[in-house]
């Protein structure tokens, strides 16, 4: 007997035949990912709990249309940027009253409570382009080419946000980690 | 900020972004610019302080329920399969233009052709006038032709009616005839007999 592991494109395949089991298994495959990218653009639970489950619901709907089964991540989380972009623009009127570090400010564990605030307000300083950039770089890996196709902008025009991006929170950041601080010592 | 003119290579490098050719050159690189030693370093404690905060979990799972009612019909999925998908239609309506090009190239119907033809003022009149002596031409042939009919009805119906009366009339002189011819003949017979006898007879008579 021959164990493959199952694929995402197996599984989208079992969900075009009308499997919806395959289609939760695929969600339980990403649904942290996507969460956690959504709470890092949005910094607020209940928007990213919301916006998690539309993204699921939009893609079970297009997952006809995704042409690619190899791609079904970045397609993902482009549905998943055009929800959270779709948000900021409805909510762009009170974007000056809103907290949107709130959800951010418990200090994560293992980590210094002054080190989880620099970063958390190193990453609130960025444009939400900026930060977006910095999110799926950084915190979920793609590569430009995947970026590029989840936000629909040239690499050049990422390479540009990620790393004015760095720039501006190295200096901050940098000299904060305990790697640093040992330097420091050294 | 490395003043390096490989800070954008470097910066790829530290993002695994880079081809084994040209990694292998950064790596030899590396070892001889302080300027882009320092610049990768920094790199790696920010993105390493970055990782600090750790991915949460989600608070509560997102699962999809099968819902007969919601679920596409046979039918649905038929037409959903791409037998019908926007590609196909474009297809066939090209598929159909075509036939239908083909069909009118080889059956085409009778051309209904408009002709504007151009003439001058005296062509018209010309023309015109033609019309006219042919329409009075016609006319007075079909005049004549009537009047010739009736003579030709009226001259046999006088014919007729001549040799009739002229039957009549020599019916009529055969029937005199024969009764002048019984008298001359009744008189001659008279002329033959005796003058006494007759005046016997006639005082016999009386």
């Amino acid at each position: 007997m021959i164990f493959r592991a199952v694929e995402d494109a197996d599984l989208i395949a079992r969900v075009r035949k009308g499997d919806v089991e395959a289609f939760n298994h695929l969600v339980s495959r990403w649904e942290k990912r996507v969460y956690n990218y959504l709470l890092r653009l949005t910094s607020n639970p209940e928007d990213s709990l919301d916006l998690s489950q539309d993204v699921f619901l939009k893609a079970y709907q297009n997952i006809r249309k995704l042409d690619d089964a190899a791609r079904f991540g970045p397609w993902l989380f482009r549905i998943a940027h055009n929800e959270a972009f779709s948000l900021f623009r409805k909510r762009k009127p009170e974007a000056d009253t809103d907290d949107p570090a709130s959800a951010e400010r418990e200090p994560a564990p293992g980590a210094s409570p002054e080190l989880t605030l620099s970063v958390n307000a190193a990453l609130n300083r960025l444009t939400p382009e900026q930060r977006e950039a910095v999110v799926l770089k950084v915190y979920q890996g793609f590569k430009f080419d995947e970026m590029s196709e989840i936000l629909g902008c040239p690499v050049s025009t990422i390479k540009s946000r990620l790393y004015t991006a760095l720039d501006l929170m190295k200096t901050e950041l940098a000299p904060a980690t305990p790697q640093a601080r040992q330097r420091g010592i050294r | 900020m490395t003043t390096c003119d490989r800070a954008e290579a470097l910066r790829d490098y530290a993002f695994d972004e880079l081809a084994a050719g040209e990694r292998r050159e950064m790596e030899r690189h590396l070892t001889a610019c302080t300027d882009c030693a320092a610049e990768l370093d920094q790199l790696r404690l920010t993105t390493a302080a970055l990782r600090i905060l750790p991915d949460r979990e989600i608070p509560q799972r997102i699962a999809f329920v099968s819902d007969k009612i919601f679920e596409p019909s046979p039918a649905a999925r038929f037409f959903r399969s791409g037998f019908f998908s926007s590609a196909w239609a474009g297809f066939a309506s090209a598929a159909i233009m075509a036939v239908a090009l083909l069909f009118t190239a080889f059956h085409r119907p009778a051309e209904i052709r408009t002709v504007v033809q151009t003439a001058s003022a005296a062509d018209v009149n010309r023309r015109i006038d033609a019309a006219v002596a042919t329409a009075v031409a016609d006319a007075v042939r079909q005049v004549r032709a009537e009047d010739a009919k009736t003579a030709k009805e009226t001259l046999a119906a006088a014919e007729l009616r001549y040799e009739r009366e002229h039957r009549f009339l020599l019916a009529s002189m055969e029937q005199n005839m024969e009764v002048l011819q019984k008298r001359l003949g009744t008189f001659t017979s008279l002329a033959s007999l005796d003058v006494p006898q007759i005046a016997s007879q006639n005082g016999a008579g009386q």
